[in-house]
């Protein structure tokens, strides 16, 4: 069997895994970056890249070490750095004398190369695509799930199981419909959790850069520090509304991209690249929906995130809406972090007490 | 009731202190002691100086700990609540002075900038990077001058006319330390240029952007140098108040939060923890590739928490390690899980799920 090494993404590395199966190999992934390959990757790498870059660059070390033949990177059309990461890494990785092998995302001619290289049928091609979307809009919901039922569960863990447990099994569902089997599983899993209907847990928006929002271990499974401290959280990447995004754009002209550049017009004229307006338009629109705070996860020198920061300050200020800045790299202990959003919730706590006065 | 007190156990990088109160904040015992490294050894040198000092009839109701070394310590001597050292040390800060609106806190290489205002915090920030404005950075330097750390601060006071020092980095000031004395500037100028180096650097790295409103209390143990203090108020032309209890403020401030905190029924192991053989040995989980790494807080030969993973399975929990091993991210069987059967639900799922990796 060939495999091919797939960047990870969080939990929609389980559906990338499944739509590599549509060019008739399997997939070499993991749903959280490796402590391993993070150890490799920041060796490898220039000292002054970002952390997602590193973590990328390891986790393909690894594969190559594990002995898989091709590697599958994004480079996305954003004016941000990571364009350039797949040349990058494919150059670092060829310097080291490895021997995988690193394809992009794009098109030279009717057929991406990608797809020309293995050549699959048409039947081979399809079947899976429509698969991973469907998983895709599995994930998302279990997702959504999760965020909404971790702060008010009775018993601690029991969503982290629960979420654990359905993620292994959609890895490991093959066909359409086993997967529309588990997205009906889920709803009753979900709602067979106990929970506290009386407790209204604080709101909290979480934006940045996407690495760091997807990723448990480049962001210290915030999203479990934060759930079990009694706070809802909103992570502002879900890759099946980016896709959506996407279709927009293609059939009907819609590009969400200008629904928020409207909302943060006042504040960020120009692009920045990356997900910084997002950044900026999320942060806006939670002040006005009522969101008690917001998290902004952004890597050492990560350029579009860095720029937005000072914007983030002001809107703080202005919408009356606390913003935690956690700018941080491979450095940064973990006993800080979780003193910071400890702080941070008691801070909110304190304001929604005051509020209620 | 006048026999009930409550303790807090702040261990920070550099000094591990405690505090003992009576139920309406009066501070009846405090204790500053400057670590040597181990943390488990001073926080039981800590509760030995306060067995002998604390009379018979008090009796403790309540312990939290907080700072850096919280967890340890909490597990270590049974504390009831365990908070971070910014809520702790803006209890204490509130509690001595309702109104106040900016709290500074320097401490060994934590330095952390609370805004308050209507008695409640409404923002925070903490030195990310650069531990180049806090007290390790004073030590280093008047180590280097050869003085100790409160001559520094009398020499300080009595300069009329400060150098001016380059605050950005601690090897860097010290180059130009070493270059102002060459020149021959007198020590207590450069001592109080340094005080100045310190403060502009903290307001401009850690007070970036926030705004700083009198009444301003500054605590921690830099606050116990007088040149520091003054450099402040020339730098911010207000009063800096500082409080009576301000080396230990953050001890104080967890001692607030246990009595106020409604506790029932003490977790605290007793002073007895003194003279335990205590110790900590770490072994890796290995239930996925994340591999944590789990310290076990040891009493002799019986396990008394554990601490360090990143799925939560192991914090606090005290069972033997092969019932927990295997278990998903909550550990244990609950009730909860009972529920989750029905829908065949078990509790043997990795935080992290690998695809592929079979291969060879």
């Amino acid at each position: 069997m060939t495999y091919m090494a797939i960047p990870n993404i969080g939990n929609y590395t389980i559906a990338l895994a499944t739509a590599v199966e549509s060019l008739g190999i399997k997939a070499w992934a993991s749903t959280a970056t490796t402590p391993e390959a993070l150890k490799l990757g920041i060796s490898a790498a220039p000292e002054s890249v970002c952390l997602p870059m590193k973590a990328h660059l390891g986790h393909f070390i690894e594969a190559d070490r594990a002995g898989v033949e091709y590697a599958f990177m994004v480079n996305s059309v954003g004016t941000c750095r990571l364009r350039y990461y797949r040349h990058m890494i494919g150059q670092i990785l060829k310097d080291m004398g490895l021997k995988i092998k690193i394809f992009g995302l794009g098109f030279d001619g009717f057929k991406p190369p990608i797809v020309r290289y293995f050549d699959p049928g048409p039947v081979t091609f399809l079947k899976p695509i429509f698969h991973t979307a469907l998983k895709i809009k599995v994930i998302d919901e279990l997702e959504v799930a999760a965020w909404r039922t971790r702060p008010v569960e009775l018993t601690q863990g029991d969503t982290t199981r629960v979420m654990n447990r359905l993620l292994v099994e959609l890895s490991e569902s093959g066909t359409m419909a086993g997967t529309r089997a588990i997205r009906r599983k889920a709803a009753r899993c979900f709602a067979e959790i106990p929970i506290d209907t009386e407790k209204q847990p604080l709101k909290v928006g979480l934006v940045g850069e996407i690495s760091f929002l997807r990723d448990k271990c480049l962001n210290k499974n915030i999203e479990y520090i934060l759930g079990s401290q009694g706070i809802e959280l909103r992570n502002f990447f879900l890759l099946g509304e980016e896709l959506n995004n996407i279709s927009r754009i293609v059939l009907l002209n819609q590009n969400r991209r200008k629904y928020l550049s409207r909302i943060a017009d006042r504040y960020l004229q120009c692009t920045v690249g990356g997900h910084a307006l997002d950044s900026v338009a999320h942060s806006i629109r939670c002040a006005d929906e009522g969101y008690d705070g917001m998290v902004h996860l952004c890597p050492s020198g990560c350029m579009p995130e860095v720029s937005v920061r000072p914007i983030l300050k002001r809107v703080s200020k202005d919408k009356n809406i606390p913003i935690l800045e956690m700018s941080y790299d491979e450095h940064t202990c973990g006993v800080g972090m979780a003193t910071r959003l400890e702080a941070f919730a008691d801070v909110l706590r304190e304001r929604r007490k005051k509020v209620n006065k | 009731m006048n026999d009930s007190c409550y303790l807090g156990i702040d261990v920070g990088s550099i000094s591990t202190n405690c505090v003992i109160i009576a139920p309406d904040g009066e501070v009846l015992f405090e204790i500053y002691k400057r670590g040597e490294g181990s943390p488990i050894s001073s926080v039981q040198q800590c509760l030995a100086q306060l067995t002998e000092q604390m009379p018979e009839r008090l009796s403790i109701k309540g312990v939290c700990t907080t700072g850096s070394g919280r967890i340890l310590a909490g597990a270590m001597v049974g504390a009831d609540v365990i908070k971070n050292e910014i809520s702790a040390h803006a209890r204490a800060a509130l509690h001595l002075y309702p109104d106040a609106r900016t709290i500074f806190e320097i401490g060994g290489q934590d330095s952390k900038v609370t805004i308050l205002r209507d008695g409640a915090v409404v923002d925070f920030a903490m030195n990310l990077v650069c531990a180049a404005g806090t007290g390790s950075f004073l030590d280093s330097q008047a180590r280097r001058m050869n003085i100790t750390i409160e001559e520094l601060s009398s020499r300080a006071m009595l300069s009329d006319n400060p150098t001016n020092i380059a605050g950005r980095c601690t090897v860097f000031a010290e180059s130009d330390m070493i270059h102002k004395q060459q020149v021959g500037h007198e020590q207590k100028d450069i001592m109080m240029g340094l005080c100045h180096a310190l403060v502009r650097n903290y307001l401009s790295n850690v007070c970036n952007g926030k705004e700083i409103k009198p009444p301003v209390v500054f605590q921690g143990g830099v606050s116990a140098n007088a040149g520091i203090c003054r450099a402040f108020r020339e730098a911010l032309q207000c009063d800096i108040i500082i409080p009576p209890y301000n080396m230990v403020m953050g001890a104080y401030g967890a001692a607030l939060i246990a009595a106020q905190s409604s506790i029932v029924e003490t977790r605290f192991r007793g002073t007895e923890v003194a003279a335990r053989p205590i110790a900590t040995r770490g072994f890796e989980c290995g239930d996925c590739p994340n591999c944590c790494e789990i310290i076990e807080v040891m009493d002799d030969d019986e396990v008394i928490g554990r601490t360090g993973g990143r799925c939560g399975k192991w914090e606090g929990k005290t069972g033997p390690r092969e019932s927990l091993r295997g278990n998903g991210p909550s550990g244990a069987v609950s009730a909860a899980s009972i529920d989750c059967e029905k829908c065949g639900l078990v509790d043997d799922v990795p935080d992290l799920i690998q695809m592929g990796v079979r291969k060879k």
